[in-house]
């Protein structure tokens, strides 16, 4: 495991001329670049641009058509996951891969076998000696006891991290290390990244959200339809510049200066459709009032964990509403679940929408219609939909949104993120709300995606729907929503309007509260 | 993260490629695991055919659909909780408990066989209500809340039967007889439980592949959550999918113990496996992978064919369950195979 360095100063990872085609597709085309020890590098690009399969290459999940790797100068052959453990690459993907129902320690050693007692039996306690070691180098506060499953998504990705130092790892990818984490978690995460550096360890930082990069990157690699398209140092660029590179055009606009050339910053409309009077729910969501007007986006910001995905859900009736009326149209909602919001005009596209957007099995076209199959049938008595009626709205709403998928009986699971979520949106525009939930609609989504989903929303606004738009990254709320309520705690502690919609107003508010 | 399989710049399309594929034959495989099921079915229809002529007799014929369509009618009511990736193990015990109380009822004391069905509708209503209220509304896993009814329902048909053969072939009504072997219908050349089994067939495959139901059932089997945030009652139609079931088996029940004028203690039992594995081969032939009401009646036809061709060819009950095991796996490993292709 351990690889003396050869005299030579060989870069610690060569990827050299590799290629990977699939059906149809050229993924990774001729990629040719060199990662040195002891550096922090982002790797950015579109979805699709080809860094997940390049990473694969490197973790041994998938093989190269053409080209070959070197470690330390030595050609490296990757036939299966373990060899690239073996050889000290340690990958951390977003969706966790961690068994929960295992101790911390357990998880920690997965794969690199546990000491044992008479040959046999499990050496707890040197098992727990032996995964407390890697966590303490990462200052994280985790009993090895403990079961993962019962971590933070924080602590489960150092707990992830923790496996690699374990095995060793001179190179660390994090896939989206960030998602899901709140600010001060963020803040450790890269505290942790920067001593591994310190310490030697190269670390391969993938991430969305550019001004990580900036912060934390020493170089950036950027990715464009499979091609290596940028590889500089950091210091070197700048948003406006690495936006170019990542989506091939000129296309830098803050967020400030979206709202003002989109004119959001005016007054926002008066008409209500829907109130929200009192709502508390045993999620944590505390007596929580507004109201949402007609042609409006309003924002709701807040910190992770302030409770804006539990008070729409309650409001939207997917958990439990214990006080608290909802009225749409000045009529109160009938019913304390999803199908009774639905009839009187609300919708909710939750944040995750693998485990609750969408039926990843159906195809794109079955899930567009299936909040609104009803409108489909033969004969308005008969409820059997007619597919050709589906089709046509399918085909539309793909069209309509550009959603890149090859037909509209393709499988959603095998869209990327951002078109999958954009199938979420054609479900809710086909059924016909008035006032739309959008949870965090663009996490793990590109930059164009992003600004496609900023115009469907106003685009609604503009036919008189309202929007909801809950978001982690403020400088979103900005560019787009003409009010913006500060959650905190499950209580809305601070309302913005107009000219008062700024970044550190609202981060003034989220960190005002005791 | 990225997702290089859908690259907006170049869409890959799926049937070019396929096509591709089976030009240069290399794909063989993946057409093996998309028809494998019906391909084998042929094959062993054309050899049994070929080592013993009396296979496709229409005696023969008309003989095993009339074994096959017990079996069928459970199997099919399995197919709708399995598309809402439910279990349910306690069908053999309906079966077995309802065909008791029917036959008992018709025997000991005297009731009019109409009446004794009805009563059996009303039984396996009541065991389907009580399996979809725990699973669906107290929110109990499946598999186990029905293999505790099942061991009820056990105890409750031994109670009722005394544990015996309950026979009644005189003192079974003619008109309840006659429904399983007696003469054929006039205008056909079968017996009626194949009909009332094929109209069942015909049913529930317009019920789950054309009505909205349907396509609410399987996005609750694909994902229960984001079914029920489209507004899917998704509670509804899980204990729906076991009421059905609990209906399917009495029907099994009925044509059973028509058929052979009598309630045999744990006549469920044997059916059990064999509609798990109907259900199973009918998923394994679909395209998707996912329970489907052809696929099912192709599963069933699938499992009776091989039973009365090995039976016709001398073999013993042994060799059958092996073979019927072995078919199982085949099909699974098919569906694997054809999983990892697509």
């Amino acid at each position: 495991m351990t690889v003396t360095a050869p005299a030579t100063q060989a870069p610690l990872l060569e990827i050299a001329k590799v290629t990977k085609r699939y059906p149809g597709v050229v993924a990774v085309d001729d990629v040719t670049l060199s990662l040195e020890a002891g550096q922090i590098v982002g790797l950015v690009g579109k979805n699709g641009a080809g860094k997940s399969t390049l990473i694969k290459i490197v973790a041994g999940a998938e093989r190269a058509d053409e080209g070959y790797l070197k470690l330390n100068g030595e050609p490296l052959e990757l036939h299966r996951p373990h060899d690239a453990t073996v050889a000290g690459l340690a990958f951390v993907h977003q969706d966790l891969q961690d068994v929960g129902s295992l101790s911390v320690a357990e998880n920690v050693r997965l794969g690199l076998g546990y000491p044992r007692k008479l040959g046999l039996f499990v050496d707890w306690s040197k098992l727990r000696r032996l995964a407390a070691e890697p966590i303490a180098r990462l200052e994280a506060d985790i009993d090895p006891r403990e079961p993962v499953g019962e971590l933070s998504v924080a602590k489960q990705r150092l707990v992830m991290i923790a496996r690699g130092l374990a095995q060793r790892a001179q190179l660390l990818v994090l896939d989206e290390p960030s998602a899901s984490l709140t600010d001060e978690e963020i803040e450790h995460l890269f505290a942790v990244v920067r001593r591994l550096r310190d310490d030697g360890i190269t670390v391969v930082y993938v991430s969305h959200r550019l001004e990580e990069i900036f912060e934390l990157t020493e170089r950036v690699i950027v990715m464009r339809n499979g091609q290596l398209v940028a590889d500089e140092p950091t210091a070197s660029l700048d948003r406006t510049s690495l936006i170019t590179h990542i989506t091939g055009h000129e296309h830098a606009q803050t967020a400030t200066e979206r709202r003002a050339s989109r004119g959001v910053g005016g007054r926002p409309p008066t008409e209500v459709v829907l109130e929200v009077d009192g709502v508390s729910a045993d999620t944590g969501v505390n007596n929580c009032s507004f109201d949402v007007r007609k042609g409006e986006i309003l924002g709701l910001g807040g910190l992770v964990g302030s409770g804006r995905t539990e008070m729409v859900r309650a409001v939207f009736g997917a958990d439990h509403r214990q006080e608290g009326t909802v009225r749409m149209h000045g009529q109160e909602v009938q019913g304390n679940h999803p199908s009774g919001s639905m009839s009187a005009g609300l919708a909710l596209l939750p944040e995750e929408r693998k485990t609750q957007g969408n039926i990843m099995d159906f195809s794109v076209r079955n899930n567009i219609t299936l909040a609104s199959l009803d409108r489909h049938r033969m004969r308005p008595r008969v409820p059997a939909p007619l597919p050709r009626s589906e089709k046509q709205a399918a085909d539309r709403r793909i069209d309509r949104l550009s959603i890149a998928t090859p037909h509209d009986r393709q499988l959603v699971r095998l869209l990327s993120g951002g078109n999958q979520q954009k199938v979420v949106i054609a479900k809710w525009l086909e059924q016909g709300a008035d006032v739309l939930i959008f949870d965090e609609p663009t996490i793990g989504v590109d930059v164009d995606g992003k600004e496609e989903i900023y115009d469907i929303m106003e685009e609604l606004a503009a036919e008189g729907k309202a929007v909801v738009f809950i978001s982690s990254e403020f400088s979103e709320l900005v560019g787009v929503c003409q009010r913006v309520l500060v959650l905190h705690e499950g209580r809305i502690v601070g309302e913005l309007e107009g000219d008062e919609v700024t970044e550190p107003a609202i981060v003034e508010i989220c960190y005002s509260q005791g | 993260m990225a997702d290089t399989t859908t690259n907006p710049a170049q869409p890959p399309n799926s049937a070019d490629s396929e096509q591709q594929r089976s030009r240069f034959g290399v794909d063989l495989l993946s057409i093996i695991s998309l028809y494998g099921v019906f391909i084998t079915l042929v094959a062993c229809i054309v050899i049994f055919s070929v080592l013993d002529s009396r296979f496709i007799e229409i005696d023969n014929l008309r003989t095993q659909l009339g074994l096959a369509a017990p079996l069928l009618m459970l199997s099919l009511g399995l197919t709708v909780v399995l598309a809402m990736d439910d279990f349910d193990l306690s069908i053999a015990g309906t079966l077995s408990a309802s065909a008791a109380v029917i036959v008992v009822l018709i025997v000991n004391h005297d009731w009019p066989w109409g009446f004794a069905v009805l009563a059996g509708m009303l039984f396996g209503l009541l065991i389907g209500a009580i399996n979809g209220l725990l699973v669906s509304y107290v929110g109990m896993p499946s598999f186990i809340t029905t293999l505790a009814t099942f061991l009820i329902l056990l105890g409750v048909e031994y109670t009722v039967s005394d544990g015996r053969n309950i026979t009644g072939r005189a003192d079974m009504p003619d008109l309840y007889r006659d429904l399983g072997i007696g003469k054929p219908e006039p205008w056909t050349e079968f017996t009626s439980p194949v009909w009332i089994a094929a109209g069942l067939a015909i049913i529930l495959w317009l019920l789950m592949s054309k009505t909205e139901i349907g396509r609410y059932m399987y996005a609750i089997g694909g994902n229960p959550e984001a079914a029920r945030l489209s507004g899917i009652n998704v509670k509804a139609l899980r204990a729906a999918g076991f009421v059905v079931v609990g209906l399917m088996a009495v029907f099994a029940a009925v044509s059973q113990t028509a058929r052979t004028a009598s309630s045999i203690p744990r006549v469920g039992i044997s059916l059990l496996l064999s509609s798990y594995a109907a259900a199973f081969l009918g998923a394994a032939a679909s395209r998707q992978g996912l329970f489907n009401v052809p696929g099912t009646v192709l599963g069933v036809i699938f499992l009776q064919a091989v039973q009365s061709g090995l039976t016709i060819l001398g073999y013993d009950r042994d060799i059958l369950d092996i073979s019927r095991g072995s078919i199982l796996i085949l099909a699974m490993l098919l569906t694997a195979v054809g999983a990892r292709r697509r």
